[in-house]
């Protein structure tokens, strides 16, 4: 083909042509939505917590005003430390429940099918659902969970409570998606590995150490990395259940961004808020990446 | 040795049943209480079937508010972010994947970067700018931030770089150029893919809360997940939220139903779906 193909001036043209415009054609419509609804607005978040905008009167760059401000926020170390708790307390469950769902869940029994669609049919109703639902089961004196205990734990109406009870729920709607990753993860797993393992004497316990975990771990990683970032932004199940009560002790950042911005509509400082959850996030992922190499290293 | 694989059996289907029943026992709770009458509801005696049956909270929920409004407007927008979706994302994948030009990488390395940036960052300026444009409270405000997600692109992209380029050869040699080969030969060999970002997109887009709150203001364009939160938010420590649980399990049934239906029917893509945008997104 490329022998009959038209040499020289011409031909570079024409490929010059389709080259360069068919790309930009077939990217332009995701691009214009992307570069104005998300590149853009992230740039700009940026430049508005430099500034003092609110809704009204015209804003004025305060530099680093607003993160100053944040310091000594009581209301934002409250956001801080109750999105840190949220986290710490919901991440373990869901990432050591996903993964005991699926390897109980891949045991080749039948009804396992049955078990996967139990597990994953609370990840399909939609958050403020499960809020709605989940503020009903932990009613202090009719709920269902308490009536089933047989006490009367003040689930969401206690500051002491309150993030148990929103972690209860967290976890019940979140467990399947888990699940779902771990059981892709384990899937992938070459089934030869296990029979060679059997062979060479390794009974079930060895080789689920020797064998499973590790080759989970990449699973396992994004798994987590999944799950922190989901759990720090929780914020639908939250003004469901508690609006960030009581007190502020269930107040998340989520929380608190919405609150500053589109209640208080102070734009600058909620910007500011978000920024914070950024760094966080970013900060995390970094941590995670070097301790995830360092893990794999010492495996293989 | 056959007993003992008899005793694990038993064991496994103990715990198998445990789960189902912990899992399922919330939603079977919820449309429980929905058809309860009044008294049966604020009642420390647990009774799953409701005796007789009463549809009185449905008619409650249903002639207060703006229930079917919402549905509407959810399956309305959830449906055109993802045709949106599908559609942008497939063509910019395709030459995000198999196009040469200047800058493609470090194109495809920004649009990735913005994985990284949580929502709440440029939910702010996004709401500025719908309301310069005055498109607060429309359909556009919910539908076209969806489309320019990330995730989508990314996936697609990635499918694209996976099929054998000698198809694409093939019909380029019979003479078709790329818009007819993308729409005749790779699109078709898509779907997999495309299904996949499709549940994962309707998903999302069905269940987004945080900015469907902030840009919508009346029943026009206000989706079933906000309706929701927003006159069934159950304030701790208000005595009159307690009268409310039966129409606030009837609304939570009629908006938990039609996601767990399609689930049910469709359960392989959708598990399918939700395993390869979380692996690979």
């Amino acid at each position: 083909m490329r022998i009959l193909a038209p040499t020289g001036f011409q031909a570079r043209v024409a490929a010059r042509k389709r080259i360069y415009w068919t790309p930009f054609l077939f990217l332009a419509p995701y691009l214009f939505l992307f570069v104005s609804l998300r590149l853009f607005p992230s740039l700009i978040g940026l430049a508005i917590s430099f500034t003092n905008w609110s809704a009204v009167g015209v804003p004025q760059w305060v530099g680093l005003a607003n993160y100053q401000a944040l310091f000594v926020d009581p209301r934002f170390r409250d956001a801080l430390t109750n999105t840190a708790l949220f986290t710490a307390m919901a991440v373990p469950a869901l990432v050591g429940l996903g993964l005991a769902f699926a390897l109980f869940l891949n045991q080749p029994h039948r009804g396992r099918g049955l078990g996967r669609v139990a597990v994953f049919t609370p990840y399909v109703i939609m958050p403020t659902v499960v809020g709605v639902l989940w503020t009903w089961i932990l009613e202090k004196d009719f709920g269902l969970l308490n009536v089933l205990l047989g006490r009367q734990i003040p689930w969401l109406v206690s500051p002491s409570w309150a993030m148990l009870g929103l972690v209860l729920a967290a976890v019940w709607s979140m467990v399947g998606y888990n699940t779902v990753l771990f059981l892709a993860g384990l899937q992938d797993i070459p089934t030869e590995l296990y029979e060679a393992a059997r062979i060479d004497g390794a009974n079930a316990w060895r080789s689920f150490w020797s064998l499973t975990l590790p080759l989970l771990a990449p699973t396992a990683f994004l798994v987590l990395m999944l799950t922190i970032i989901n759990t720090f932004q929780v914020f639908d199940l939250v003004y469901v259940m508690t609006s960030g009560g009581p007190g502020t002790s269930t107040l998340t950042m989520v929380q608190y961004v919405y609150t500053t911005a589109f209640q208080f509509f102070k734009f600058g400082y909620g910007s500011a808020v978000a920024m914070v959850m950024f760094v966080v996030l970013v900060i995390v992922a970094l941590i995670q990446t070097r301790a995830y190499r360092r893990g794999l290293e010492s495996i293989y | 040795m056959r007993r003992r694989n008899a005793i694990i059996a038993a064991l496994w289907y103990a715990v198998l049943t445990t789960i189902v029943v912990v899992m399922m026992a919330p939603v079977a709770w919820m449309i429980s209480t929905a058809f309860k009458p009044e008294l049966q509801i604020l009642t420390t005696q647990i009774r799953w079937i409701p005796d007789p049956p009463t549809l009185e909270h449905f008619q409650a929920v249903l002639s207060r508010h703006a229930l079917w409004r919402w549905l509407i407007n959810s399956v309305v927008v959830a449906t055109a972010a993802t045709l949106l979706v599908l559609l942008l994302d497939s063509l910019a994948g395709y030459a995000l994947a198999r196009m040469e030009f200047t800058g493609r990488d470090a194109l495809f390395a920004v649009i990735l970067s913005m994985l990284f940036v949580p929502l709440q960052i440029t939910v702010i300026p996004l709401f500025l700018i719908f309301a310069n444009l005055g498109l607060v409270d429309t359909y556009a405000a919910l539908i076209l931030p969806v489309g320019a997600n990330v995730t989508g692109v990314f996936l697609m992209r990635q499918f694209f770089l996976s099929i054998p380029g000698e198809l694409e050869d093939a019909a380029r040699v019979d003479g078709a150029n790329d818009w007819q080969i993308w729409a005749r030969v790779v699109l078709p060999l898509a779907r997999p893919a495309l299904l996949a970002v499709a549940i994962v997109t309707f998903l999302s887009a069905w269940n987004a809360f945080f900015w469907p709150l902030i840009a919508t203001r009346s029943d026009a364009a206000r989706p079933l997940a906000v309706g929701i939160a927003q006159f069934l938010t159950l304030r701790p420590g208000l005595a009159q939220t307690v009268q409310a649980y039966g129409p606030s399990m009837a609304a939570a049934t009629i908006a938990a139903l039609p996601p767990i239906l399609f689930f049910f029917a469709l359960q392989r893509h959708f598990i399918q779906g939700v395993s390869m945008t979380g692996l690979k997104g």
